[in-house]
């Protein structure tokens, strides 16, 4: 049997302060039995500080022999085998966690009516039409047709395939993969007709491209136009001949036949009419004059 | 077009700078596809050329369907190798690339019609065909792979169920079953079957 000396430290300070009560009020003497010398003078302030009212609660290690020392390690003696659980409390914030809301309860999102991605669907429920009205389209454009489009028109029309194109590869692809039904072949040519009209844009671009680029290369060789931009900015100058166009038939059936009559007096005065248009600026021409505006277009 | 410049001017500007270099013919098609089950609302998958960066899908969300777009995902799928024909050579078809947008305003997709709601897409021939060439490819890659189902897997056709059910009744019968059993007494005279045919005289 264990002696009492072998009970807790603390427990056997309380019963020997008890006994010291009982034997007649003496003044309270912690160690009843003089300290010998072989025990070590530690365990007697062990004793006494088991007595105190504040407990040392944090100090794990009581045991007799422990050291006094701090240790630097806070986790000392935690152990997951042994379920100690951490040396201190935790702190924990009072807020309830949340809870999540399960998919079902989730509110359904509303779809903006306006939204930009309506325009990829031929139909706002079933995405793709019913082949039926798939196959109700007209021709593609025709070059003839679009020959006579501005540039603005064929650009808005281009981009009215292009978005065509895409609503019909969108319907092709749920048609297929919510397995809808028939549909593909007339999907295939509604889309043929929709890249026929994109080739005719294309070809009527290049047409007028390369008007463009005939006419470019007719204007540089041309000795009236002037395309450096250098020269007051008048592009376009028209030579001699082209005002001596604006006279009226009759009055050259009679200049020539008085030219006829009086060949050798004409020569001079025709001489001096041509330098005197030679030396006339193109920027003081009269209104009367062909004027830029009306000159032929290449 | 000066209309649509104003137009465009007059637009709010998106959250992001788009890019500057302008392409006035674009020839891509872009496919918007249904969403996963379970895929939030503010996300849209498209497939796009394989030429197309996150920064031109953007872009093009923007000017072309004015739907802005807060960030894009990319991926590419590998597709499987076919072959050409049945003896041909093996190759791998073109990859496809699919890009996965976040909206700034959410987009739900409508639900799939019943399959009582598709009858403007022939749904019931559809089906039956669809049916029928699963089932046959089926049988061919049993075959093909050796695989001859047991007879107690393999389904019981519906005329062996009727043969099964005629014999049960021929033998539960009471005169049981003979040679002639089920034949029609003859007496052996030759007979003119279609005696009673009416044949138009003015054929002959």
């Amino acid at each position: 049997m264990a002696p009492s000396g072998v009970i807790r430290p603390s427990m056997g300070a309380v019963i020997e302060s008890c006994r010291a009560a009982q034997l007649g009020g003496a003044p309270l003497r912690l160690a009843t039995r003089a300290p010998t010398a072989a025990r070590p003078s530690h365990l007697t302030s062990q004793r006494a500080a088991a007595i105190s009212t504040t407990a040392s609660l944090l100090k794990r290690h009581k045991y007799e022999g422990a050291r006094k020392t701090r240790d630097n390690n806070k986790h000392r003696g935690e152990s997951a085998v042994r379920r100690t659980g951490p040396r201190w409390r935790s702190s924990v914030d009072s807020e309830p966690l949340p809870k999540p809301v399960p998919r079902d309860e989730v509110p359904p999102v509303e779809t903006d009516p306006n939204h930009g991605l309506w325009d990829f669907f031929f139909d706002r429920k079933t995405v793709a039409q019913p082949p039926a009205a798939d196959a109700a389209h007209g021709r593609a454009w025709m070059v003839e047709e679009l020959r006579h489009k501005s540039w603005d028109d064929l650009h808005r029309l281009w981009w009215v395939c292009v978005k065509e194109r895409n609503r019909i590869a969108t319907a092709t692809w749920e048609r297929n993969k919510s397995k809808l039904g028939y549909g593909d072949v007339e999907a295939t040519d509604r889309d043929r007709q929709v890249r026929l009209t994109m080739r005719g844009i294309k070809h009527t671009l290049t047409e007028r491209f390369n008007a463009w680029e005939d006419a470019r290369k007719l204007a540089e060789a041309d000795p009236e136009i002037n395309l450096s931009g250098a020269g007051n900015g008048t592009i376009y100058t028209p030579a001699e001949y082209l005002e001596e166009e604006t006279f009226d038939e009759t009055e050259a059936l009679a200049a020539e036949e008085s030219e006829e009559k009086t060949a050798t007096e004409a020569e001079p005065a025709a001489a001096s009419k041509a330098t005197a248009t030679a030396t006339l600026d193109p920027a003081e021409l009269p209104a009367s004059s062909k004027s830029e505006g009306a000159a032929p277009r290449l | 077009m000066a209309t649509s410049v104003a137009e465009a001017a007059a637009r709010a500007l998106p959250n992001f700078r788009t890019g500057a270099k302008q392409i006035f013919l674009p020839n891509h098609v872009i496919t918007f596809i249904r969403p996963k089950p379970k895929q939030p609302p503010n996300l849209a998958t498209f497939v796009v050329p394989l030429t197309f960066n996150k920064l031109d899908l953007r872009d093009y969300l923007f000017h072309a369907y004015n739907v802005e777009v807060l960030a894009v995902r990319s991926f590419i799928n590998e597709r499987a190798p076919v072959r050409d024909g049945d003896r041909g050579k093996w190759y791998r078809p073109r990859s496809q690339k699919m890009m996965i947008v976040e909206l700034e305003k959410a987009f739900v997709w409508p639900e799939p019609p019943a399959e009582d709601a598709r009858e403007d897409f022939d749904y019931n021939t559809f089906r039956r065909n669809l049916q029928t060439r699963e089932a046959r490819d089926a049988e061919f890659t049993r075959r093909r792979k050796g695989e001859i189902a047991l007879r107690t897997e393999a389904k019981v056709p519906q005329q062996r169920k009727t043969l099964r059910k005629q014999a049960a009744a021929i033998l539960n019968s009471e005169e049981g079953w003979s040679n002639r059993s089920g034949v029609k007494e003859d007496d052996g005279a030759w007979k003119e079957v279609e005696e009673e045919m009416k044949v138009p005289r003015g054929k002959q």
